[in-house]
């Protein structure tokens, strides 16, 4: 019994250490290419995705979207964003939606489809990987 | 009241509304839903359902529709049927159903059936995915007084606001009715439950410590009906005003969720009686727990709480006048989609343990072992 309590811990710590790791890669925010905004504050994007704030600067709605919930980049996302992982943010949706108080952002299955998202809407707001290739969308630096 | 608001969330959700601030993937209709199965078992005291002998009639399902019909506009409803013990058996009801306007962040409105906000968990506590334990403490969120703690009919104003350096306000106040019946028993059979008002308001506090939120919530209702005892000739007519309070904390840090509440309400129930003097009785009840949970690996998650009740606080004395409950959990993600939860409890006192459904007495110190599975999407 205390063999199988240390092997869990240990699991748990290494889980732990990979995700530390994962979050030194970058992501990157990117918005429209015709969004006006310059730059957003982590607070920002963490609002806009959790939707306690859902309107731009110019009253225009917020339209966040989200990669799958096993897609990598997600889980860099969320925890560095976030500060959170992709699990305690899939609760976080659960009181939400089942409460009547809100509904998550729609999920695409990958960075092409967030890019395509984010280009076809104005409003729209998404992340990808540093090693994305940007087009109809610009990134938009976190202060 | 309750079938025109169903019927204009009805209507609402197959109109052609104004949707051009949406994308097509946030005008889906989204429909959710969850299924239940539980078991119980105690040591001593039927808890909830016969339990002595082991019950699974400790099962729930829901499923939810909402709609976006603009960047502001939203509609849905939760239809909810439960069977625990005596309570619920499969009739579906309505957990939820409104109109919600977000004019802006800071302020919007929902009308209809609205989850009453109360402490950290009142509108999640039926929302298994949401919580580590099987069983969140009963001295603050009581299973079995789920149908009237739940939601109220009528309007709620909410807003979320930053306020700079001191971290953010999230804030809701409602007003409305509640639709109940009171159990019968073999002293009192209630008729014509009426409750004309309830109110209250919660505001939580985001601090600008990272994690740590600070909520307080009060709440005041009146609840009339008319009342028939055997052996008096004539109906009787009680009123009880009650209101509560409650002070709650919560800090979460990484996979670590510490939550402490703390909870006081007054009842006083008034009697008019022909001829003489009206019977007023009062009573002030408490209750809080402290609960921590820690998310040792995406699919494990230990949680542990303590937590004390007293229903009437002018007497301590004897074991139905509290309850201490000490328990342990463990809730599994075996896929994103579906848990596993088992829990132990140690409990010393028997408030919360009814005589109804014990009639050969009640055992101060008892044990009581829970399990429950869920799938959602």
């Amino acid at each position: 019994m205390r063999a199988l309590i240390a092997i869990v811990l240990l699991a748990a710590v290494f889980a732990g250490c990979a995700d530390a790791a994962a979050d030194g890669d970058s992501v990157r925010v990117i918005v429209n290419a015709k969004n006006p905004t310059a730059k957003v504050s982590k607070q920002f994007v963490a609002d806009a995705f959790l939707k306690k704030r859902t309107r731009w600067s110019g009253d225009s709605p917020i339209q966040p979207v989200d990669l799958g919930q096993k897609h990598s980049v997600r889980a860099k996302f969320s925890r560095s964003i976030l500060d959170r992982d992709v699990s305690a943010v899939r609760r976080y949706w659960a009181q939400l939606v089942f409460s009547g108080r809100g509904v998550p952002p729609p999920e695409v299955t990958d960075e092409d489809a967030v890019i395509a998202y984010v280009a076809k809407n104005a409003g729209a707001i998404g992340y990808v990987s540093a090693s994305a290739t940007l087009s109809g969308v610009k990134a938009v630096p976190i202060e | 009241m309750r079938w025109l608001m169903v019927a204009l969330t009805l209507s609402a959700l197959v109109t052609n509304a104004r949707a051009d601030e949406l994308t097509p993937e946030e005008s889906a209709i989204q429909i959710h839903g969850f299924v239940s199965q539980g078991a119980l078992l105690t040591s001593d005291n039927n808890f909830l359902a016969n339990t002595e002998r082991g019950s699974f009639e400790f099962s729930e399902g829901a499923i939810t529709i909402t709609k976006q019909l603009d960047s502001k506009l939203r509609v849905g409803f939760q239809l909810f049927a439960r069977d625990l013990g005596p309570l619920g058996n499969y009739s579906a009801k309505f957990d939820w159903f409104n109109l919600d306007y977000h004019w802006r962040d800071w302020l919007g409105v929902r009308a209809g059936r609205v989850k009453i906000p109360w402490g950290l968990y009142n509108d999640s506590a039926d929302v298994d995915a949401a919580h580590a334990v099987v069983l969140l403490p009963q001295s603050i969120y009581s299973i079995a007084n789920r149908d009237f703690l739940l939601a109220q009919t009528g309007v709620e104003i909410y807003g979320y606001r930053r306020i700079g350096a001191l971290g953010a306000l999230d804030y809701r106040a409602f007003a409305g009715t509640v639709y109940l019946q009171l159990p019968a028993t073999p002293a009192v059979m209630y008729s014509n439950e009426d409750v004309p008002y309830i109110v209250g308001t919660r505001v939580a506090w985001e601090t600008p410590a990272p994690g740590l939120r600070v909520v307080g919530s009060v709440y005041g209702a009146e609840l009339s009906a008319d009342a028939v005892q055997p052996g008096v000739p004539f109906t009787l007519h009680p009123v009880q005003q009650s209101k509560g309070v409650m002070a709650s904390l919560e800090y979460t840090a990484d996979a670590l969720v510490v939550a402490a509440e703390y909870s006081r309400g007054h009842s006083e129930v008034t009697v008019p009686l022909p001829g003489m003097p009206p019977s007023v009785s009062a009573v002030t009840a408490e209750g809080g727990y402290l609960m921590a949970s820690y998310r040792l690996a995406p699919w494990i998650q230990p949680a542990m709480y303590y937590s004390f009740s007293y229903p009437n606080v002018g007497n301590r004395d004897g074991s139905a006048q509290h309850s201490h409950d000490s328990a342990a959990s463990l809730r599994f993600d075996i896929t994103p989609n579906w848990i596993l939860k088992i829990e132990g409890h140690a409990v010393r006192g028997t408030a919360g343990v009814t005589e109804a459904m014990n009639p050969d007495g009640r055992s101060n110190r008892w044990y009581l072992l829970a399990a429950k599975t869920t799938v959602y999407f």
